[in-house]
């Protein structure tokens, strides 16, 4: 413990020095509202009167019972599992089309990348019209009658949902899957090529394991950006039909604002962050421990 | 070991000291914005007030505007003609939509200041009076305005706030279509139904709606209550938070309730993927006959179609006596703790004064005056509608159903559990059992 | 280095062009139509006016060519002010960043007592906090600290949301740092300043620029630290004022759809025109990692 070396210390206390600002702003701006709203999460404030009276843990008993919360965490679920899934293979799928020595490389890239350019308050806008008004237009125009009515219905809402999130983000975490492929050396193709080893032999033994960190980046920011899904619902669904599609944070939103119970949402928004704490934890825990050992 | 400890410590050391450093200033006093003096200066801008007092100095008000549909854009038309007649105050506008925003910035201000004015809606002065920040209106301007405009804005002999518009609400229907078919305005609910099935019969949607609007579930279910429930018992939201009435037994409240199904069974399959300008344009197409909406589909109406004629009738009610809704809209409130009250009281001169821009405001927004000897220009199909229901006293403010039962964590929220319920997804009596576990949250104080 | 091997990639295929090939030339065309559809349609919406919207078939053409809604929305987005403000934001609140996140990652990398590794698992929790759910405190901070209404104060709420993420972009890029240079610039007498602005921040651009990028778009198009920090006319962002547009005249579609390809348009001129160091600056930290 006592290593009596001073230049240690000063070094330690220059590298502090580097640590301090951002420690500061970060605690200062996200931290300390956090640890606020941890505090409201045990009073029955209102969000506007002045006096906040402590209630304990009511909050968090009646969160418990709460048959809202618990559909709107089931929603979350069911979206950032989708959401995972869907993104991560299709943006590997369409990183692995485009690396695959087609023409003209950079258009495709540009047409898949530049939904994400777009501010997702604007996607749920544009993707409502394209469902309730553009596709029924094209069953029109091609005679068929797919259900293109998605946002309408609770059942199929959420796959409403998960095709306005992906055309957002798919070609922004392909490119991340693309830059990896390409920064796999082909003598690593050739080799295994030489062993005899099939496409889909070598995708799974050299591709995979060569784009592991790709892959953890994708999937940490996939899971815990769709847990964190809000703005897309603000101005396509609003939660609904019904609460069908009424998330974690538009559930907590909801409450402790237009509902005006700030205490009962804050516990809602501690929960969450306690939840995304956990899966971050466990994600990069067990993603970190196979890029080791490959 | 001993290594842990010590980050632990650290850890909870930075912990607390961010707890109290800034949870000990959390509490203290959010509410009171700077105050110096206004006092004085508020009486005295108030005297010399009488037609609008003297701004020597430019001053510059703070605005948060909570609008809906209809009305963005008067803050261009109020800008002008404050621009003539007060060349020294300018506004600095904040708007944003009623329904989402505007509750979550009165929150904000709570905490720091309020703006100058504010511009929501009559319901808003039972949410916000009680907390002590309005201010009270001056009774020069509130004698322009009619004294309808009053009642619902005033709390303990205060009015705190300055009603402009007024939009009404029921079954708006295509007078064509009803002179064709020769239907009459239904007053009960068979009356109602035989032209339903006639529309069938015909192959005519019955009702136009947009329910993916959650809004407009909930605004549409106040208004069955209002004529169900409000009218036989004026109290029933102050009961039912005295838990002397509830929605699982309530059969009047159900009722109103089940309109909603009725609608939902009546009008087109894609109802719950329609908006309200497509719903509207659907009106006006001929594809629907009827739409209980309010006068916020005028414009959308007259955008499409300036040739539309329409008229409005109220919701039958199982009485057979309903009574056409009436909502005090634009409703103008001011900050208790204002610095610039002289100012504050020449805006609301040149708002109750200026009948030219009332006119414009009126004529923009087609929505009904709630000024004095001031009277919309534009052609209102629905006029004579709503004037005959005015005359016979059928008219009845939807504040008191909305005092009492609030829209944001009440209303609204029940909204959602009916669409829930339309879809299939819910049973009814889970919809009456989720409004009635809502009671802590059904009045704003 | 990372982008040294694509370019290789690049410029050396591995594969030849068969006919697996051209089917997947042909499906990725289908999909790259359908990604673009939306865009098209948006593009057709603004150019229509307010009766077509209602009337017509959202896949018609727009019966003329006219820039009302255009005008109206450059009118009411206040376009000068609103996009420079933007701008002005994303760019300073990135750079920022960029220098704080690779001190603060490498100070975290380097040094092995106790502190720094909390502090690494501190950053991380950031990632997690939905700030969405936590406006009301984060609106009473920056009001007792005088940060709202003020540009330094939505560049410090910018800075202070995307800390986190970029601390753990920079640490995991930090192993690819060879710690030997480090020891080397300290045996010649280097400080710890000195070592990590002459010898470590070289090595760390590729990861910068990764990081700016990445932030620069969730700046970019951030609406709610905007919307609550900021009230006056002359500090708004385009995000909040396209918002209210859409919020406040839901019925006004056509010049929504307007403003929205004003928004976009610079932003996606910006990275077709830049794409190359974009997507190479994109990338090359997240792959590193």
């Amino acid at each position: 413990m006592k290593r009596n070396n001073t230049m240690e210390k000063n070094m330690e206390k220059q590298y502090l020095l580097l640590v301090l600002p951002g420690l500061i702003i970060f605690t200062i701006g996200l931290i300390i509202p956090l640890l606020l709203a941890f505090r409201y999460s045990f009073t029955s404030w209102d969000g506007m009167s002045a006096e906040k009276p402590f209630v304990g843990f009511k909050n968090y008993l009646d969160l418990l019972q709460d048959p809202d919360f618990r559909s709107a965490w089931w929603f979350t679920l069911k979206f950032t599992i989708g959401n995972t899934i869907i993104q991560n293979v299709l943006a590997l799928l369409f990183a692995v089309a485009l690396d695959s020595g087609i023409k003209a490389q950079k258009v495709y890239r540009t047409a898949f990348f530049v939904p994400c350019l777009i501010s997702a308050l604007i996607v749920g806008f544009v993707w409502l019209k394209m469902f309730s008004n553009v596709l029924p237009a094209v069953n029109e125009l091609l005679g068929t009658s797919f259900n293109f009515l998605l946002f309408g219905d609770g059942k199929t809402v959420l796959s409403g949902l998960l095709i306005a999130n992906n055309w957002q983000w798919v070609g922004y975490w392909m490119l991340i899957y693309l830059a990896g492929l390409q920064s796999i050396p082909g003598d690593l193709y050739e080799a295994a090529k030489v062993d005899g080893a099939g496409a889909w032999t070598r995708f799974k033994n050299v591709t995979i394991p060569m784009l592991a960190p790709a892959i953890t980046i994708c999937v940490v920011g996939i899971t815990t950006g769709s847990l964190k899904v809000y703005d897309l619902l603000v101005s396509s669904t609003k939660g609904g039909p019904g609460r069908a599609s009424t998330s974690v944070i538009y559930q907590t939103y909801a409450t402790a604002i237009n509902g005006r119970q700030y205490g009962y949402g804050s516990a809602m928004s501690v929960s969450l962050v306690i939840v995304l704490l956990l899966v971050a934890l466990i994600q990069v825990k067990g993603l970190k421990s196979k890029e080791v050992q490959q | 070991m001993k290594k842990k400890l010590i980050s632990l410590m650290l850890g909870t050391a930075m912990v607390a000291g961010a707890l109290t450093g800034c949870g000990g200033g959390g509490d203290s006093a959010p509410s009171e914005a700077p105050a110096p003096a206004e006092n004085e200066e508020a009486a005295a801008g108030a005297a010399e007030n009488a037609g609008g007092g003297d701004v020597s100095e430019p001053v510059t008000l703070t605005v948060l505007a909570g609008q809906s549909t209809t009305d963005a854009g008067i803050e261009d038309m109020i800008d002008e003609a404050l621009a003539e007649q007060y060349p020294n105050i300018t506004l600095e506008w904040e708007c944003v939509d009623w329904g989402n925003d505007f509750q979550p910035k009165m929150q904000q201000y709570m905490q720091s200041g309020l703006p100058d004015i504010m511009i929501g809606k009559a319901q808003d002065v039972a949410t916000y009076a009680p907390q002590g920040i309005l201010g009270e209106i001056d009774a020069t301007y509130l004698d322009r305005g009619l004294d309808a405009a009053r009642e619902n804005v005033t709390i303990d002999g205060k009015t705190y706030g300055l009603v402009y518009n007024a939009l009404y609400q029921g079954v708006y229907y295509n007078k064509t279509m009803f002179a064709e078919n020769g239907w009459e305005i239904p007053k009960t609910q068979e009356d109602l139904q035989a032209i339903i099935d006639d529309c069938k019969a015909k192959g005519i949607t019955p009702f136009a709606s947009h329910m993916v609007d959650t809004w407009s579930i909930g605004n549409v279910t106040m208004q069955f209550m209002m004529n169900d429930v409000f009218n036989n018992d004026p109290e029933w939201g102050d009961k039912f938070r005295a838990g002397e009435v509830s929605f699982s037994e309530d059969k009047a409240v159900q009722t109103a309730y089940q309109y909603n199904k009725l609608i939902f069974d009546n009008t087109y399959p894609e109802t719950f993927s329609t908006e309200q300008t497509d719903c509207d344009a659907k009106m006006v197409l001929g594809e629907a006959a009827m739409k209980v909406s309010g006068s916020w589909s005028i414009q959308n109406f007259l955008d499409i179609d300036e040739s539309f004629d329409f008229g409005i009738f109220p919701f039958p009610n199982q009485t057979g006596d309903s009574k056409l809704i009436f909502e005090p809209n634009i409703t103008v409130m001011t900050s208790a703790n204002s610095e610039h009250q002289d100012a504050i009281n020449c805006v609301l001169d040149v708002l109750t004064g200026n009948k030219d821009l009332a006119v414009e405001i009126y004529d923009y927004t087609k929505t009904a005056s709630m000024l004095k000897d001031v009277t919309p220009t534009f052609a209102n199909p629905s006029q004579e509608d709503i004037d005959k229901y005015a005359a016979d006293g059928m008219i009845v403010d939807v504040t008191l159903g909305n005092n009492q039962l609030v829209w944001g964590g009440f209303q609204e929220e029940n909204a959602k559990d009916i669409a829930a319920w339309l879809q299939g997804d819910a049973e009814f009596e889970d919809a009456l059992k989720a409004s009635d576990g809502r009671v802590g949250a059904s009045s704003a104080n | 280095m990372a982008w040294n091997k694509k370019k290789q990639a690049e410029e050396a295929p591995h594969q030849r062009y068969t006919r697996t090939t051209l089917l997947i030339q042909i499906i990725m065309s289908v999909m790259a139509v359908v990604f673009i559809a939306p865009l098209l349609i948006i593009i057709n919406y603004s150019f229509k006016t307010k009766k077509e919207l209602y009337l017509t078939s959202p896949l018609s053409l727009p019966s003329s060519f006219q820039l009302d809604n255009y005008k109206k929305a450059f009118d009411k987005l206040n376009l000068a002010t609103t996009f420079t403000n933007t701008f002005l934001y994303t760019a300073v609140s990135v750079l920022i960043l960029a220098l704080l996140c690779g001190t603060t990652a490498w100070a975290i990398a380097r040094c092995r007592a106790r502190f720094f590794k909390f502090c690494y698992i501190y950053f991380i929790v950031g990632i997690l906090i939905p700030y969405q759910a936590l406006f009301l405190p984060i609106y009473i901070i920056g009001y007792r600290l005088n940060l709202t209404n003020t540009r330094y104060g939505i560049i410090f709420m910018y800075v202070a949301t995307g800390i986190s993420f970029g601390v753990f972009l920079m640490n995991s890029f930090m192993s690819t740092v060879p710690i030997e240079l480090e020891e080397a610039a300290r045996i010649d007498g280097c400080s710890v300043f000195r070592t990590y602005f002459t010898v470590v921040m070289p090595l760390l651009k590729p990861a910068m620029a990764t990081l700016i990028i990445m932030q620069a778009f969730q700046i970019w198009n951030d609406y709610l630290l905007a919307s609550l920090y900021v009230s006056k006319k002359e500090l708004k962002t385009l995000t909040v004022a396209i918002q209210s547009l859409f919020s406040a005249q839901t019925s006004d579609y056509t010049t929504a759809m307007a403003a929205i390809v004003i928004s976009v348009l610079p932003i996606a001129i910006l990275f077709m025109s830049l794409q190359k160091y974009f997507i190479k600056g994109m990338t090359v930290g997240a792959v590193k990692g």
